[in-house]
Formats: structure tokens, sequence, C-alpha cells
């Protein structure tokens, strides 16, 4: 999958999430530049990604964690393998 | 020996002449110091318990190594666990083994059992709690890889006793702390300037404000089935004040005692009464302890709990809540406080509001009306909750909470000395002013030189001096030294 592909989905999941679309979805894209996107919706956002990619994270693998960007490239690499 | 005595003001003295005199030409030097004034400083308050800091540090230390060191994930699990064990031992050992003891017993007795309950003498050591958070974080963040463990006894030995964070925190990460310490720390006049700067604004907060609130919150307290409705509102009211003076109070003067040193500590406090809802205030209230719950408990129980979506966050956040709430002390109201707030959780879970960590009105002058009944909400809320903390029981929190709801809640309240409540009353006030005019600011002196003069910059040290000198209320001992 491409990752414009990728980023074009998780655009339409953190909507679903947050129930808003007042943001603009791109890579330098983080959860304080969005409203609504927390410690505790990040839990469920997180859980839709897999669902919609049928991937598994790991708790370290978020930690790691800095904006959409990084988000699309751990979810690349999963696609990947 | 409190931040508050003249006990610490000389050892302050001394230990500040001798690190920026005769310790400063190595790190090594510096840390070697820091770590004898330390020791000192724990052995003054209690020397028996200078031998658990040091198998802590010790332990902690060489398990770090050892998880990093060892090859096989199974052993580094192995060792992780022996230091989860180990810390919570303490812990468990030291704050609640009573406590349990106790529960058997009853939790038997309700059986028809014959059990007594004659509880073992465990003195509490001092700042347990907040070295053996920090002991924790540490092991886990090695693990998991975060950090480097470190290989250097004397700075680790650092990191762990350092004497302002030592007794009540803030419950520093090793990853900020430690990179302080590694180069040898040369004098920074405008970080020690705003350190002593944020020492006096602290002892006004914990002198003249807290320990004058507390003494009608504990007038109230004690007599609270005494007095009327009204009385008791505005007992949560000055308990209020009385805890976050006492701890946001201790928390600016640990961490501007520790800017003389030239070592940054964490904001612990950034006036949480001017939240507008309950997660925004756990953001700004001892935050040091709710980063840590948020990313050792809250995070790791709701990933493992996140296929049942909400359901999960809820239990996740009441769960992190309950052990908040218990971290405080070993008794069931402290329990109940903690799960109150993970109750009060839910509506945020279920109707979306906007949780970004926010200061109110950022720059603008007044907030909005909407904002006002938000911030005064809020604020009863955590006021009428704290009943659970401050009450001797949880009976009397029970008890204390239905005298307010009765019809003379609408008369006015009783006090003994009314001119000297009235005089605390504008402190308060003036205080909250204060706060709100410099929220968007660690304390209310930052950039203070750049901002006034010279004259006016003295006048205002003088008045807080002589106004703490006046005014400072009967001596009370920092709430969370017990914890």
């Amino acid at each position: 999958m491409e990752k414009t592909e990728i980023i074009e989905k998780l655009g339409r999941i953190l909507s679903t999430v947050l129930k808003h679309d007042k943001f603009e979805i791109n890579e330098a894209l983080s959860a304080t530049d969005v409203d609504g996107w927390d410690s505790l919706t990040h839990m469920l956002i997180i859980t839709e990604v897999e669902k919609e990619f049928n991937i598994k994270f790991k708790l370290k693998e978020l930690n790691k964690l800095q904006n959409v960007g990084s988000l699309v490239e751990l979810v690349h690499l999963k696609l990947q393998n | 020996m409190i931040f508050n005595s003249i006990d610490f003001a000389v050892f302050l003295i001394v230990v500040f002449a001798f690190y920026w005199f005769v310790f400063k030409k190595t790190a090594r030097l510096q840390n070697i110091w820091l770590l004898f004034s330390s020791m000192f400083f724990y052995g003054w308050a209690d020397y028996r318990f200078l031998g658990l800091l040091l198998i802590s540090i010790l332990v902690n230390y060489f398990l770090g190594i050892k998880i990093t060191d060892t090859k096989k994930e199974i052993n580094k699990k192995r060792f992780l666990w022996l230091g989860l064990i180990f810390n919570i031992g303490i812990l468990g050992f030291f704050k609640y083994f009573n406590f349990f003891y106790e529960s058997f017993v009853n939790f038997v007795n309700l059986f028809n059992g014959d059990m007594e309950f004659s509880p073992l003498k465990i003195l509490l050591p001092l700042g347990v709690s907040f070295f053996t958070f920090q002991m924790l974080g540490y092991i886990i963040d090695v693990y998991k890889e975060e950090i480097e463990p470190s290989r250097d006894i004397l700075g680790f030995s650092v990191y762990v006793s350092y004497f302002p964070k030592l007794l009540a925190g803030p419950i520093e990460r090793a990853q900020k702390f430690l990179p302080q310490i590694k180069e040898r720390r040369s004098f920074n006049p405008a970080l020690a300037t705003d350190g002593l700067r944020q020492i006096l604004w602290g002892l006004f907060v914990k002198m003249v404000i807290s320990n004058n609130c507390a003494v009608y919150a504990n007038y109230i307290f004690s007599d609270y089935s005494e007095v009327n409705g009204s009385t008791l509102l505005l007992g949560t009211i000055f308990y209020s004040f009385e805890i976050y003076g006492d701890f946001s109070g201790y928390s600016n003067i640990a961490i501007g005692v520790s800017k003389l040193f030239g070592i940054n500590l964490m904001t612990n406090f950034a006036t949480p009464f001017f939240s507008t809802n309950v997660s925004d205030f756990w953001k700004k209230w001892h935050i040091s302890l709710t980063s840590w719950m948020m990313d050792y408990v809250n995070t790791p129980l709701s990933f493992s709990l996140r296929k049942l979506k909400k359901a999960g966050l809820l239990i996740s956040i009441v769960c992190t809540f309950l052990l908040v709430g218990f971290w405080h002390g070993a008794d069931w109201k402290y329990i109940f406080y903690g799960f109150l707030y993970g109750l009060y959780f839910i509506p945020l879970l279920f109707f979306k509001t906007s949780n970004r960590t926010s200061i109110v009105a950022k720059g603008q002058l007044l907030p909005s009306l909407k904002e006002v009944v938000q911030m005064v909400g809020l604020f009863m809320l955590v006021s009428l909750t704290s009943v659970f903390f401050r009450a001797d029981s949880i009976n009397d929190a029970f008890g204390y909470l239905s005298g307010i709801f009765t019809p003379d809640l609408f008369s006015v309240p009783q006090f003994q000395s009314r001119g000297m409540a009235l005089v605390i009353m504008a402190f308060v006030v003036l205080f909250v002013i204060i706060e709100w005019i410099t929220r968007e600011k660690n304390h209310p002196f930052v950039d203070w030189e750049t901002k006034h003069g010279v004259i006016f910059r003295w006048a205002v040290y003088y008045t807080i001096v002589l106004l703490i000198f006046v005014f400072a209320g009967q001596e009370q001992q920092f709430i969370y030294f017990q914890f």
C-alpha cells in the first residue's frame, strides 16, 4: 500500500473517532495540533488503525511515535512484513 | 529539617557555599558533595532509614545494569520482575502492611472468625513513596530500552537522594535528571536568582496562605457535627487552599532550591484551580505523580484492554486513579478519593470535549462567562471531593458531606474570630488574583527583572517578607511528608 493511501485512511479514522474534521492531515500533524486527540482517545485511534490495516502494534513502538508521519512509517513497515 | 525552618536555612547556606567555592572543580566533586549533603539531610530527619535508602540505590543500580547486559529476553524479564517486586515490596511492607493485615483480619471476622488485629510497629520512612516510584520508573524505562542504565554509581545515588526533592518530590525522571549532573555545573546567576524568587513565593504560599487556611480547616473539620452547612462548605474551600498552598508552596521551594545548584526539577503544579474539567485539572495538579501514573499504569493498561474500546479506557482510568488514591496512604478514604476521580472521567470519555491541556483564556485578561462557570464548578467538585482526603475516616467524610447539604447551607457561617477569617480570605483572594495574572508562567516572578525596576522589585520582596513575619500561620508540617 502506498503511503499516500495510508495517510488518507488515517485521516478518515481520526475524523471518525474524534467526530470532527477540523484538521489537515499530513505527516507533520501531531496529537497536540488536533482537538480532542489526547491520551484517552489515542488508544481508540490506535485500535481503529490496527483493525483497518489488520496489523498489531507493540507498546514499545507506540511510545516512539512523534506525529502522523512516524505512524504512517510504522504502518507501512508492518504492512511490508 | 523542614524547608521553612532556621535549621534548613543554615544547612542550605553551608551546602551552597561549599558547592560553589570548595567542590566546584569537577562534576565528580560536585556530586560527591551533593550526595554527602543529601545523606546528611536524610539522616538528620531519621538516621535509621539511611540504610534503606542506600540498599534501594544499590539494588536498583545493579538491576538496571543487569537488565541491559543480560542477553536473553527471558532473563531481562526476570531482572525486571525482581526490580518490581523489590520496590513494590519496600512500599508494601513499610506503608501498607498493617492496612492489608487489618483488612484481612476484618474479612476473616466477617465470617465469624475470631482473629485479633495487633498492628506491627512499622515506622514510615520519609519520602519512601517518592523515591520508590522514581526507582520503579527507572527500572521499567531501562527494560523498555527508553534509557541506558546509569553506570555511574555516584551520579545515580545523587539522582535518588538529591535533598531538594527527596522527601516529597517532584518525582523526577532519570532521563531528565542524570544528564544535568553529568557535566560540571557552573554558577548561573540568572538561574540562581530565579530560584531565590521562587523560594520566596513558595514560602509565602506555604506560611501565609496554607498555614492560615489550615487553622480554619482544622477547626471546622474537627467539630464538623457542631457547625452549620455554610461553615462546612467554607471549610472545604479553606482546606482546598491549605493543601494546594502546602504542596505547591513546597514544590516551588524544592524547585527553587534546586536551581541554586544549577539543576532544574520538573514543574509540579500549573495553577490547577484554573481548569475547565477533571482531566485538565489532573494535568496541572501534582504533575510529576499524574504523568508517572499515566506513563506506567494507564498507558500499558489501556493498551492491553484496547479491544474493549471505551470500556477498556474506562477500566484503565478508574484503576489508575484508584492507585493514585492508594498511593497517598493505606486507608479506605484515599482509595475512595481516587475512585471518585476515576468516575469523574467517565463523562469525558462519552461526551467529546476538548481535552487539550489549556491555559484558560490564554493571552486575555478575563475568562469568558462559560469558563468562569466551568472553573468554579470544577473547583467546588475538587473541594467537596477533598473531604475524603482530609476527614479522619471515610465515615467522617460522609458525615461531613451530609452536614453540608442541609437547609442551613444558606445561613451565615459561624466563626470564632471573624475578623481574622476575613483577613485570611482577603489573602486567598489576593493569591488567586496573582495566580490568575501569572498563570502562563512557572511562578509569578518569572522574567521579573526585565519588567520591573529595582526599587519596585525590592519593595515587593520586602513586603512579602514582612507579610510572612506578621501573618505566618501556626506552624504546620508539610502534608505530603507523610506519603
